[in-house]
């Protein structure tokens, strides 16, 4: 439960941003929370800003001026964390070791931008007010909060008590999470959400622990927790479909079988994946460890989402 | 040059010429015969790029034809290729034409034929192009084939040409592959020459100690693969090497061709990628794809096939001096020999089950896709 | 600084990956440690045999004797390799399951004060040289042996590894060479090579390749495919193009998609374009790049081809066994003259210690007035000046 004495509204969390006019992450048109730290390490995440929990410096070069400037080879900036080589190249190199003590007052000093943070620290209140900026678009539309990350379950208060608040504001709400955390996460975040997407990333206990980093018995585990404590939650399973890895008929058949006896789970949604996170890992200065794996061919993903429609009685063109 | 006095066995002026796709050695070929052609007195020419050198001399500048003089030769290296280039790969019977339809340029080529005073033609062809000399030989052509074929495949020869060399050349990426994967702690999963027969696979594969070949000759099931590689891979051994032929076939799975990205449009990549994808599925190690393909086709002949590419040429006009028409010459060590193209064309000299290398590979543990 | 000749106790360690030579490091330092009497241990799989000597059957260090010095140099190295190279953020499962970064930096030196190790010879590159850095000015004793198979680590002329790096890329760029030549279309081949271009350089000038592209000079595709153009006839009617990995191209043209909603729902700073504002640099895609590139310019065809991956297998060269001994020996040379914090450097006719603090942060690219691209010119080259 929420520790009431400290105002529901200071709580704080770390923040990487907060997206108006999502579609796709609950009912409704909705506004994305994502926040920072992911419990997991998935090989082909699309997201690398958001899995280490700490702030994260990104780089720009295109923002970059140069040699003209050189305040971040300065204090206070970490030492040797960005440095300038010889020759015809203007622009400010980063070496990411160097550079992991970045700070956002540090960040706040470069000029043109070049330099960001990625993960801000916010309170419950500053979230809510963004969020209620579209309230009568939620009423309209079924819409709401919706919280994703990262991993939400590894802010557990913050998640619970910007959840409950956007209860007490009227506006509804939804998460998305992989679960890789202690039931006792769940258990104070779960009250306080309408509709949950959980993603089922590999049946197979051993394979998941290769791709992912951990097994998945105890993930698992909390589903089943969860659909059984959560009567009135809205669940709907996802699994991002990476081929050679999980993109096959025995993954989908087994997670249809896996949340078959749960009336309260709603749908199982398909996504497939693209690369678009590749970019990203460049300025993050992070290896990206899945190279060579292409999108779904659209045949595969209608072939599944037939059999997911017919296990869910519905007659989909 | 000396008239023909039309004795069978005695010719003028014969001509060589090359089918379509590259063979190391080639030139060692047409040394060869050029060389033993040349001491019977006969004129030697060669005939550009297949035959388009007849039909088209004026895309080559200097002619369709080259005379194989003697000092030609002398300078001629025996380790590259294509002194006469190569035929496109269109079949004459059915070229394609500029307004779209398809012609059949057969009758025009053996006009040209007659007009060069060529009296018989030494081709070296593929499989492909035996069929098509064959056909040109029913309407009349003189003609005797050398086999030159990368995988082994053309049946009524033990040894084609090319084969050596293409071997070597795999073995050697093979290594390379079985220590990458080694330092990666991932299963590689290669691609070797192979359309129609395994030859290449097998043997390459046993000479590397692969952990599984997969060939044509033998559909497999990934599951039982998976199990097998299951048993050989552990956190001690954490990296492996599976060969497979670009012709492999997987048991209830079509492997979708994809004609683009290699120089000779053979669909290389498809099956190395798609077994390395679905592998993957069914065990935890990690796969990756590798296609040796193009750097096959690239390389220098061995001692072997410079030899037997000599020998080859050679035998090729000793062939035509015993008069011979409409033949493929073979090489059954330790003859050579001929064997009408009726006989040679459309035969695939696939891996028998009984071979002695199917039992090598399986008794050093290299799993085929037979039995488990 | 006085000369330290106290019996030693010495680690060596890897960092990334495996590239050819690295047992001959070993070697050089085990016979030099030999000498002095000191003891040469390695710690298996960079950091891991230290911070984690459970997972070995027979604990995470290994004796360097006699018996290493009959390895056979085509069987990967006796270190292994490391997955978990940076123990400032070492990726572990903590107690609730989840998986996080943890800095075990002290952890680390404090086992290795446990085992009575008085310094570290770590044979590392790029990320592990600023690593090896961080953990000196915690107080570690450390030695670096540079290896680099691109040799852009500045400070040193030849890092071992480069010699046989080149001369295999000149050995496949041969085998392109030759099935472009038979097929006559253009080999477009993707060579290492991310931050400099010596390998590219030098290998394409070996087999007088028509064009060289690379990271120090961005190429505009027109300008190749022109001189492409010009060098290609009815005589030469093929034609080779080198790509290093890190090639940089302008004025591509970019397709402008909108963001697609699902897109960036689940990634908030998505950009439309699939590879973002920033390079990328991984395999395939230089040589995929060019290829599709210039095949809109010129009506050859292209094909492209990787040599990467096939680099990292197979045995040293002759040069890099010499020059791996040399450099290990050299290592324990500097920890007996009692240096420390310092990257062994080799500046043909010498070996030279340089301050780890100098090493870092310096990629060694290709100089505007190398002689190098004075020989590409000459040979009709094109790499973009």
């Amino acid at each position: 439960m929420i520790n009431q004495t400290k105002n529901i509204l200071d709580i704080t969390g770390r923040v990487l941003n907060i997206q108006r006019y999502c579609s796709h992450d609950g009912p409704g048109i909705r506004t994305n929370v994502f926040i920072k730290g992911c419990s997991l390490r998935c090989k082909w995440c699309g997201n690398p800003e958001s899995i280490r929990l700490k702030p994260e410096v990104s780089y720009d070069p295109k923002k970059c001026d140069g040699k003209k400037c050189s305040i971040c080879l300065k204090a206070p900036f970490p030492e040797g964390g960005f440095y300038f080589v010889d020759g015809d190249d203007t622009k400010v190199k980063v070496n990411w070791q160097l550079a992991a003590g970045t700070t956002e007052e540090m960040v706040a000093l470069c000029p043109t931008g070049a330099l960001e943070m990625f993960g801000k620290t916010m309170t419950v209140g500053e979230v809510m007010d963004e969020v209620e900026k579209d309230a009568s678009i939620y009423r309209s539309t079924g819409g709401g909060l919706s919280m994703s990350g990262g991993e939400v379950m590894l802010q557990p208060d913050f998640a619970a008590a910007l959840l409950q608040e956007a209860h007490n504001r009227g506006i509804n709400t939804a998460i998305e999470t992989a679960c890789n955390a202690p039931w006792a996460s769940l258990e104070k975040v779960l009250p306080h959400v309408d509709t949950m997407l959980h993603d089922i990333k590999l049946m197979n206990s051993e394979r998941h622990k290769k791709w992912t980093g951990v097994g998945n018995e105890r993930i698992l585990a909390n589903f089943k927790k969860a659909y059984e404590t959560f009567p009135n939650i809205d669940f709907i399973a996802r699994t991002p479909l990476i081929p050679g890895v999980n993109c096959d008929d025995e993954h989908v058949l087994g997670v249809l079988e896996f949340i078959k006896p749960h009336k309260n789970v709603i749908d199982y949604e398909l996504l497939p994946y693209h690369r678009f996170g590749l970019g990203k890992y460049e300025s993050l200065g992070v290896v990206y460890e899945l190279d060579d794996y292409k999108t779904p061919s659209d045949e595969v993903v209608k072939r599944f989402q037939a059999m997911i429609d017919e296990a869910f009685g519905r007659n989909r063109k | 040059m000396i008239k023909s006095l039309g004795h069978a066995g005695t010719h003028r002026r014969v001509a060589i010429n090359v089918g379509s796709g590259f063979v190391p050695g080639t030139n060692a070929v047409v040394m060869g015969a050029a060389i033993a052609g040349g001491k019977l007195g006969w004129e030697m020419i060669g005939i550009r790029n297949g035959f388009e050198g007849l039909l088209f001399p004026e895309r080559f500048s200097g002619g369709g034809i080259i005379n194989l003089s003697p000092e030609l030769i002398e300078n001629l290296d025996p380790s590259t290729g294509g002194i006469l280039g190569q035929a496109p790969k269109v079949d004459p019977f059915n070229a394609p034409s500029v307004n779209g339809g398809k012609k059949d340029l057969s009758d025009q080529i053996l006009k040209r034929i007659k007009e060069e005073d060529i009296d018989a033609l030494i081709s070296i062809v593929s499989g492909q192009g035996l069929g098509i000399l064959q056909k040109l030989h029913l309407k009349g052509l003189h003609t005797v084939c050398i086999p030159r074929s990368i995988e082994n495949d053309i049946a009524a020869t033990a040894v084609s040409f090319g084969f050596n060399s293409s071997l070597s050349v795999t073995i050697e990426m093979l290594n390379k592959a079985y220590q990458a994967a080694r330092s990666a702690g991932k299963i590689a999963v290669v691609e070797v020459p192979g359309e129609h027969a395994g030859w290449i696979a097998l043997q390459a594969g046993i000479a590397v100690r692969a952990d599984a070949v997969l060939m044509p000759e033998i559909p497999c099931d990934l599951k039982n693969l998976a199990k097998r590689l299951k048993d050989k891979i552990s956190a001690r051994r954490p990296y492996g090497l599976v060969v497979v032929a670009e012709g492999a076939k997987l048991v209830d799975y079509q492997v979708k061709k994809d004609a683009k990205s290699s120089p000779e449009s053979i669909p290389a990549g498809q099956v190395a990628g798609t077994v390395a994808s679905r592998l993957q599925k069914l065990i935890t190690a990690e796969t990756y794809p590798l296609v040796i393909g193009a750097w096959a086709r690239g390389g220098n002949p061995t001692a072997t096939d410079h030899q037997l590419g000599m020998a080859y040429g050679a035998g090729s006009v000793q062939v035509l001096k015993a008069g011979q028409n409409g033949v493929m010459v073979s090489f059954m060590p330790p003859d050579i020999r001929f064997v009408p193209l009726k006989d040679a064309v459309d035969k695939v000299r696939t891996v028998p089950s009984e071979s002695e290398f199917m039992r090598i590979a399986q008794s050093l543990g290299i799993y085929l896709g037979n039995r488990l | 600084m006085s000369k330290d000749t106290g019996r030693k106790r010495v680690a060596i360690m890897v960092g990334a990956g495996y590239i050819p030579g690295i047992n001959a490091v070993v070697a050089g330092a085990a016979l030099a440690a030999g000498k002095l009497g000191w003891e040469l241990v390695g710690i298996l799989d960079g950091f891991e045999g230290v911070l984690h000597p459970e997972k070995y059957p027979n604990g995470g260090l290994i004796d360097i004797n006699p018996q290493v010095l009959n390895m056979d140099p085509n069987t990967g190295s006796v270190l292994g390799q490391s997955a978990r190279i940076d123990p400032f953020n070492f990726r572990t499962i903590n107690k609730d399951e989840m998986v996080e970064e943890v800095d075990m930096s002290d952890e680390l030196l404090n086992k290795l004060k446990a085992e009575k190790i008085d310094a570290v010879i770590s044979i590392v590159g790029g990320k592990g040289l600023t690593i090896l850095y961080q953990l000196h000015r915690k107080g570690l004793n450390a030695v670096c042996v540079p290896r680099s198979i691109e040799n852009e680590i500045a400070s040193t002329s030849v890092s071992f590894g480069f010699n046989t790096a080149l001369t295999f890329t000149i050995d496949m760029l041969d085998r392109a060479r030759l099935a472009a030549k038979a097929t006559h279309k253009i080999a477009v081949v993707e060579v290492q090579g991310e931050e400099a271009g010596w390998i590219a350089l030098q290998a394409g000038i070996a087999v007088a390749a028509d064009a060289v592209l690379i990271p120090e000079i961005p190429v505009d595709l027109k300008n190749v495919a022109a001189h492409l153009k010009d060098k290609m006839s009815v005589k030469k009617p093929w034609g080779l193009v080198v790509v290093a990995q890190g090639a940089k191209i302008i004025n591509q043209p970019k397709n402008e998609e909108p963001v697609s909603s699902l897109k960036a729902s689940l990634s908030p700073l998505a950009t439309s374009d699939a590879n973002s504002e920033f390079v990328i640099h991984s395999s395939g895609q230089a040589a995929q790049a060019v290829a599709t590139g210039l095949q809109l310019r010129i009506a050859e065809e292209t094909f492209p081809m990787v040599i990467g991956p096939w680099v990292r297998g197979g045995a040293p060269s002759a040069v890099d066994r010499q020059l791996g001994v040399a450099y290990g020996a050299g290592a324990i040379q500097a920890l007996e003259a009692g240096k420390n914090g310092v990257m062994v450097s080799f500046v043909p006719p010498d070996i030279k210690f340089v301050p780890l603090a100098e090493a870092i942060n310096k990629v060694r690219t290709i100089p505007a007035e190398s002689m190098f691209f004075q020989v590409a010119d000459s040979l009709g080259i094109y790499v973009g000046k």
